[in-house]
């Protein structure tokens, strides 16, 4: 695959991360981001972006729901019964 | 007699005992995943009130439905299928509304592939690594999934918030390994975007 643009591997960079591509794929990326900055640049990040949205959206739960979803599913058990 | 305590039981007994009626199994598979359904159901719907809906949705239909639970898959599979469904039926029901789209915030290039001048090399640090208000990062990125298209949000949540196996999420969600991958490639890429500033990305 020569001649792999910035575009082209950007297209393939889930797949690449991911294990799925061929190897003729998997070394024109390789070749591409070793000799691109940018796109060393542009994997980091793309990289980061879900590790930070994780960290920022792990939510715990609110103390007082866990009793008040016990409460809700006795009641709920006992109209059942 | 000896006594197996709860916490060496596997899910899928505790399944099996809550559906003769073993109030007790029941309560341990709820204390066990409670705080993954509240967190899963969080992202999913983007607000602390629809996700105590969806918790409580999702553990009292698990209820109804014990006997139905054959084992086949796993507990918390299928746990998760029921509460992700439970919160992509909350959002359409209350959040009917546009979504402002994100594909002004996708990678720019020239004619020729290349990454566009403006995309500059990493910022040597970025602000997320500096010192950034907790309670101000949770915000922006609850706001950044919001503006995801709904079926780029649901992909991308299961497989890289909830950290799923993509062949997890495609099962799941009823549709085939590659358009999860396509789905989250997209929404990593809108979210690297838009989130510029925190990822350490220039778009």
């Amino acid at each position: 695959m020569p001649n792999l643009t910035c575009r082209d591997g950007v297209e393939m960079l889930m797949d690449y991360l991911e294990g799925t591509l061929g190897s003729p794929e998997r070394e024109a990326i390789e070749t591409h981001v070793s000799g691109c900055p940018r796109c060393a640049a542009f994997v980091e990040s793309y990289q980061r972006t879900p590790r930070i949205l994780r960290a920022a959206t792990a939510e715990a739960l609110p103390a007082d729901l866990a009793l008040s979803l016990r409460r809700f599913l006795a009641a709920r058990r006992a109209e059942d019964a | 007699m000896h006594v197996v305590p709860v916490a060496a039981i596997a899910d899928e007994e505790l399944a099996a005992r809550a559906a003769t009626g073993d109030a007790g199994a029941f309560e341990a598979l709820v204390g066990r995943h409670e705080a993954r359904v509240y967190r899963l159901a969080h992202r999913l719907t983007g607000s602390d009130a629809d996700a105590r809906d969806v918790l409580q949705d999702t553990f009292l239909a698990a209820y109804r439905s014990l006997a139905s639970f054959r084992g086949a898959a796993r507990f918390s599979t299928w746990l998760y299928r029921i509460a992700t469904n439970a919160a992509l039926m909350h959002r359409r029901a209350w959040r009917r509304r546009p979504t402002e789209s994100l594909e002004e915030f996708l990678p720019q290039f020239d004619e020729t592939g290349q990454h566009a001048p403006e995309v500059a090399e990493l910022q040597a640090a970025s602000r997320a690594d500096v010192v950034l208000d907790g309670k101000l990062l949770a915000a922006e990125a609850r706001a950044a999934l919001e503006r995801l298209p709904d079926l780029y949000r649901e992909a991308f949540v299961l497989r890289d918030l909830e950290e799923m196996d993509t062949s997890e999420v495609a099962g799941l969600l009823d549709i085939d390994a590659a358009t999860v991958r396509q789905r989250v490639h997209r929404a990593r890429l809108m979210l690297r975007g838009y989130l510029s500033h925190l990822v350490g990305a220039k778009t």
